[in-house]
């Protein structure tokens, strides 16, 4: 049996160093049992190999559960969801509690499995028993409706006296030497994944049964690591290389657009002289207008340079080098964006309508003609009314051009004035 | 009861009731009478009659129906060039019945589209010649490809002349039945820039707010016109980049502006007398929003080009201490 089997934590107590998860999640789960939950599923996400599926498994075990698993990545065909669709919406019976684990969410690919996030969706909407997500990036453009239905959970990348401390045990119930500065260094190859520490360990005391450094040297080899945006953006920013920062811009797997909203977002958090956030700001300028280059002519070539404006130029806008640690919080604008979606798809309508009208473009429709209508709404409802009953706009448009007097201006629509 | 917009309720509707560009007007009619057009291009600045006199023309062609002889089309709205051929294939293909043996496109904005796109647009124009004729507008002609200028008679549309615009806002006073002060009527003038589509829709939101003075039009347009841009001014000018990002995103995610509007805008704000800051700073800042214009067309993402932007005016706010 490999080991990283082998020696899956059996309880919550024996997953390491995940404190604030297991307690928020503990508290889901007994929010569930008393019926008060206020969202029916977790999406829980960390770097690789920091124990996501192990602490569910872990707590299904502890707490008796009866485990149904999914792996959204390679379950991708319409059945499969429905199985556990109907499984979902069916209440515990005579075989005790249910908890459904359905793993990796974000290996659902955006263009192939369309409609696989409303699927699952759907199976949160419907379901009777406690549904737990798991995704290396929870921040994936396609995942934003499963963020905005699911409690968002977090679990910390493993620091390599964690690693060390799983590794020290397991050297011992296999009856291994190991030297200490031997599983320090599977530990610092591992950046925080067990999993990979523990397969390493393995490989390495397969070779000889006494685990040296020269062991793990000749077994072992870095991985490619994919990080979170924040973890990135840590890298980028105090970067002492070039190779360093530029290989920040491609270590996550995000979209270059999707990461540079990150670096947008935080040039002003992380610097703090006007002279470095422009210098940054200036760097991070050139880089859009590559990508908008290559967007346009669709020639590749270019994306190295938008990569080095981005990582490096970016990083060396400052005027001294400090180490800094700093928080990387999920871009507010994104959050913004998606609270406004309704609002832009109104003045998208509203604009389609009139342009035909006008006979112009929709830009001079948003930009000229619907500030000035919003104007006649809020002030005049019962003129706004005749112009709606003119163009008969739907309800919905007069309530977002109307805002705070949408019900006068509705109420004179159906009842004009004589 | 109902009521439209004035801008579409008052649009001419044929070439007799174009009360501007009248020499152009004339040429048209001229066109007419022959029941022959050559493909035109239409350019001059916005609100100046481009679109309407192109209907103006097909309805004196093909009578009141004239919407099923022609295509119209916005580049700016439509802005790949498959979408625009397959429309014009489908359109071009059946033949007309009638005295007039074509059919009119009309793409509006064309200078919005790429250079590739026009070499497509001028292949498209080659093949279909026989039974369409194109008319494009644009706002910057320079902007039209060579090649297409040189097949089409080019128009050139003029701003709107102070008397154009108040005579034409007062004909609509009085068929509104609102009391209008004249001077409020030159305000609306001077604040549309000759822009008459965006005259009418200063005074009809005038007038629902009761009679048309000076007052009034100054209310009306601070209403409609964020004050965030100039306190995004303000915070950028006073080292607080941070909130000065804020408004920006006021302004762009729920005033629905684009990039180039607020680089516009505030363009506008910076040389207005309000505003205090030395003469030479005036001109670093309005060369650099020239910059962030250009790479704002070139670019991708319009928040980043405008954060720069404003990191650029906190930068230059700390030297002068404003």
């Amino acid at each position: 049996m490999p080991w990283i089997i082998k020696y899956r934590p059996k309880h919550v107590n024996d997953v390491v160093n995940q404190d604030e998860a297991k307690q928020k999640l503990i508290a889901w789960l007994k929010a569930w049992e008393e019926g008060k939950v206020e969202k029916k599923a977790v999406l829980l996400h960390g770097p690789a190999g920091c124990g996501k599926t192990s602490l569910v498994e872990a707590l299904a075990r502890t707490f008796k559960y009866q485990l149904f698993e999914m792996n959204a990545s390679d379950s991708r065909r319409k059945a499969d969801i429905e199985r556990i669709a109907k499984m979902a919406s069916q209440t515990s019976g005579l075989t005790g509690r249910k908890l459904i684990l359905l793993d990796e969410v974000d290996g659902l690919d955006p263009h192939a499995d369309e409609g696989g996030v409303e699927a699952l969706l759907g199976v949160i909407k419907n379901t009777r028993n406690p549904i737990i997500m798991t995704a290396n990036n929870p921040y994936r453009e396609h995942l934003r409706p499963l963020r905005e239905v699911a409690e968002v959970i977090q679990m910390k990348r493993l620091s390599e006296k964690d690693v060390v401390s799983v590794l020290e045990k397991i050297c011992k119930a296999e009856n291994l030497t190991c030297d200490p500065a031997a599983l320090k260094e599977i530990a610092k190859r591992s950046e925080g994944d067990m999993r990979s520490a523990i397969n390493d360990l393995e490989a390495a005391a397969a070779l000889n049964k006494k685990v040296t450094v020269d062991t793990v040297k000749a077994t072992t080899a870095y991985r490619n690591r994919v990080y979170a945006p924040w973890e990135a953006l840590q890298k980028l920013f105090n970067a002492t290389y070039i190779f360093q920062a530029k290989e920040a811009t491609t270590s996550t797997d995000l979209s270059h657009d999707e990461f540079i909203t990150w670096i947008n977002e935080h040039i002003p958090t992380y610097y703090e002289t006007p002279e470095e956030i422009w210098r940054a700001y200036e760097a991070l300028s050139r880089a859009d207008v590559y990508l908008g280059r290559i967007i346009k002519s669709q020639n590749w070539d270019l994306l190295s340079y938008a990569l080095e404006m981005m990582g490096p130029g970016v990083a060396f806008a400052r005027t001294a080098y400090k180490y800094k640690w700093k928080p990387f919080k999920m871009p507010e604008r994104i959050k913004l964006l998606a609270e406004s979606r309704r609002s832009r798809e109104y003045r998208e309508a509203l604009a389609e309508i009139l342009a035909a009208r006008l006979l112009t473009s929709k830009a001079i429709v948003m930009s000229d003609v619907i500030p000035y209508l919003r104007v006649i709404f809020t002030q005049n409802p019962a003129y706004a009314a005749k112009i709606a009953r003119g163009y008969r706009l739907p309800e919905e448009l007069v309530t977002w051009l109307a805002g705070p007097r949408a019900k006068e201006v509705l109420g004179y629509v159906k009842k004009p004035k004589k | 009861m109902s009521e439209l917009l004035w801008a579409e309720k008052y649009r001419p509707e044929t070439l007799d009731e174009v009360v501007n560009q009248k020499e152009i007007v004339e040429r048209l009619k001229r066109f007419v009478a022959e029941k022959n057009i050559p493909h035109m291009l239409f350019a001059g600045p916005p609100g100046t009659g481009k679109t309407t006199i192109a209907h103006a023309l097909a309805h004196d062609l093909y009578g009141k129906n004239y919407r099923q002889y022609m295509l119209e089309l916005n580049a700016s709205d439509e802005r790949k060039i498959e979408v625009i051929r397959t429309k014009v294939k489908e359109f071009a293909r059946s033949r007309v019945v009638g005295e007039v043996p074509f059919k009119i496109v009309l793409l509006d904005e064309a200078d919005n589209m790429t250079s590739d796109a026009q070499q497509a647009l001028r292949r498209l124009m080659e093949l279909y010649s026989g039974s369409t004729r194109f008319i494009l507008t644009a706002n910057y002609p320079s902007k039209i490809i060579e090649p297409i200028q040189s097949r089409c008679a080019v128009f050139r549309f003029t701003s709107l002349k102070r008397e154009d615009v108040v005579g034409r806002l007062s004909y609509i006073c009085s068929q509104e039945k609102v009391a209008c002060d004249e001077k409020a009527l030159n305000v609306i003038y001077e604040i549309s820039e000759g822009d008459m589509r965006r005259a009418i829709n200063i005074l009809q939101s005038a007038a629902a707010l009761g009679e048309v003075n000076e007052d009034v039009v100054y209310k009306v347009v601070g209403l409609a016109h964020p004050k965030e841009v100039r306190e995004m001014i303000q915070l950028a000018l006073s080292g607080n980049f941070i909130e000065a990002r804020k408004k920006l995103r006021d302004l762009m995610i729920n005033y629905g502006l684009s990039g180039v509007d607020v680089i516009k805008q505030v363009h506008r704000e910076i040389f207005n007398h309000e505003v205090k800051l030395p003469d030479e700073v005036k001109v670093m800042i309005a060369d650099y929003a020239g910059e962030i214009q250009f790479r704002l067309v070139e670019g991708a993402d319009d928040e980043i080009q405008l954060n720069a932007f404003l990191a650029r005016l906190s930068l230059l706010g700390r030297k002068v201490k404003v």
